[in-house]
């Protein structure tokens, strides 16, 4: 190798080098920090949220949004379950940028209205393949974690009827801050029969 | 069903409001001390009245009639699978030919019933409409299932098999006991059971004239076989 060439190559790397690269280009997204009344982070869901119980969508609450934020999503899922991918139990995006937080008890109604503080909210359908939310029923014998993962995006207004991963591809670029709350749920074995 | 929004007729009709309160047969199944929340279950119109039971208990014809309620509703479509009598068609079918399933239904409307109060905290009939459905979403999903929870088999074999029994009983041939006044027939629009269709019907100019007879109302088909004697018969239904 020439000297000439050996010193357009240096050159070169080193132009390459001084450009952000693709993923630098965007700010690392803000710490949210997410809550619930209702769920404690590494205990156990109350049954009122799961299949053992009334199956309700808990409440959360989320501080730690920047500026740029204008809408919401999250989404609950399962990596616990026997199967390649976790189990989707909730995807809800479109919450308005001001929001901070979930209500309980989002309608399973599809077609009805969201409460006032998160109109325009829209909910995607789960791994139970309805846009709602449907808690924990894992297999019994074994802890499963739930995470609650909230992102800040900096667009509003996504598709509805967005699945996790249609979701996740959307919002690609637009996360602005992020943040999750996971709990737990065990199913526990059938006593032994007699 | 899946990524889609649903329609009025979808599987497991969702009112976000109930539109009138009427008075319930189940409603003397009720518990004593049930808990029992204020939202009305709608019903639009009074049920037709029922016949002698063959097979079913009254308990259990009157939580099947509100699930097939709750599948084929009775809306500004038309009636639904009340007035088709569905449960009737289930009823003699498993004091028939479905006998077969009548251990099923046993076992599975009582897992149902222990679901709604260990879950919700009352009997099935006795719950608001919103909770009948986010109940019987659990249990068509199959997430009922567990000896601990309510359904020792799958909850969501026995969902498809009531199912598959209310739509039988909605639409099938009104011989078999359902399909009152041919109600499920005119709610999808199906013409009804011909043997011949002329040049000009197949030309669909037109939309066909509507047959409203039994299949075995016509002389091609064993009457001796299957009579129209509408309790007690021995025909087979197939």
């Amino acid at each position: 190798m020439n000297a000439i060439r050996l010193l357009s190559i240096l050159a070169l790397t080193a132009a390459a080098a001084a450009l952000p690269s693709s993923t630098s280009a965007q700010p690392a997204p803000a710490t949210l920090t997410v809550t619930s009344p209702t769920i404690t982070a590494g205990q156990p869901i109350p049954k009122q949220h799961s299949a053992d119980g009334e199956n309700t969508s808990p409440a959360f609450a989320w501080t730690g949004a920047p500026a740029t934020t204008k809408s919401f999503a999250l989404i609950c899922d399962d990596p616990d379950v026997p199967m390649p991918q976790p189990f989707v139990h909730w995807v809800i995006y479109n919450i308005p940028g001001a929001a901070k937080g979930l209500p309980a008890n989002i309608p399973i109604d599809p077609a009805a209205a969201m409460p006032a503080e998160i109109a325009g909210a829209v909910q995607g359908p789960s791994g139970f393949r309805r846009p709602i939310y449907r808690g924990p029923a894992p297999p019994p014998g074994k802890v499963h974690n739930y995470h609650f993962t909230v992102w800040a995006l900096d667009v509003a207004d996504l598709p509805a009827g967005l699945n996790k991963a249609q979701l996740l591809e959307a919002m690609a670029g637009h996360i602005v801050g992020q943040g999750e709350l996971v709990a737990t749920y065990e199913r526990k074995p059938p006593p032994p029969q007699r | 069903m899946a990524d889609r929004a649903p329609s009025r007729r979808d599987l497991l009709k969702i009112a976000g409001t109930a539109a009138a309160a009427a008075a319930s047969a189940g409603a003397a199944h009720a518990e004593p001390g049930a808990a029992v929340d204020a939202e009305p279950r709608a019903r639009a119109k009074p049920r037709p009245p029922r016949e002698p039971l063959k097979a079913l208990t009254a308990h259990e014809a009157d939580l099947l009639d509100r699930i097939a309620e709750l599948l084929i509703p009775s809306d500004e479509h038309g009636p639904g699978a009340t007035e088709a009598m569905a449960v009737r068609y289930i009823d003699r079918g498993l004091a028939g030919p479905l006998a077969g399933q009548r251990t099923a239904y046993t076992a599975g409307l009582a897992a149902l019933e222990r679901y709604a109060r260990q879950t919700r905290g009352a009997a099935f009939l006795l719950l608001p409409e919103t909770k009948q459905i986010s109940l019987l979403i659990d249990v068509e999903s199959g997430t009922a299932t567990g000896a601990n929870v309510g359904f020792d088999g799958s909850s969501a074999a026995f969902f498809a098999l009531m199912r598959g029994h209310v739509w039988q009983g909605t639409f099938g041939d009104p011989i078999y006991g359902g399909n009152e006044g041919f109600v499920g027939w005119d709610l999808i629009g199906y013409p009804g059971v011909r043997t011949v269709v002329t040049p000009a019907e197949q030309k669909l100019l037109s939309p066909p004239t509507r047959l409203r007879k039994s299949a075995y109302d016509n002389p091609m088909f064993n009457k001796a076989i299957v009579s129209q004697t509408p309790a007690g018969s021995d025909r087979d239904a197939d």
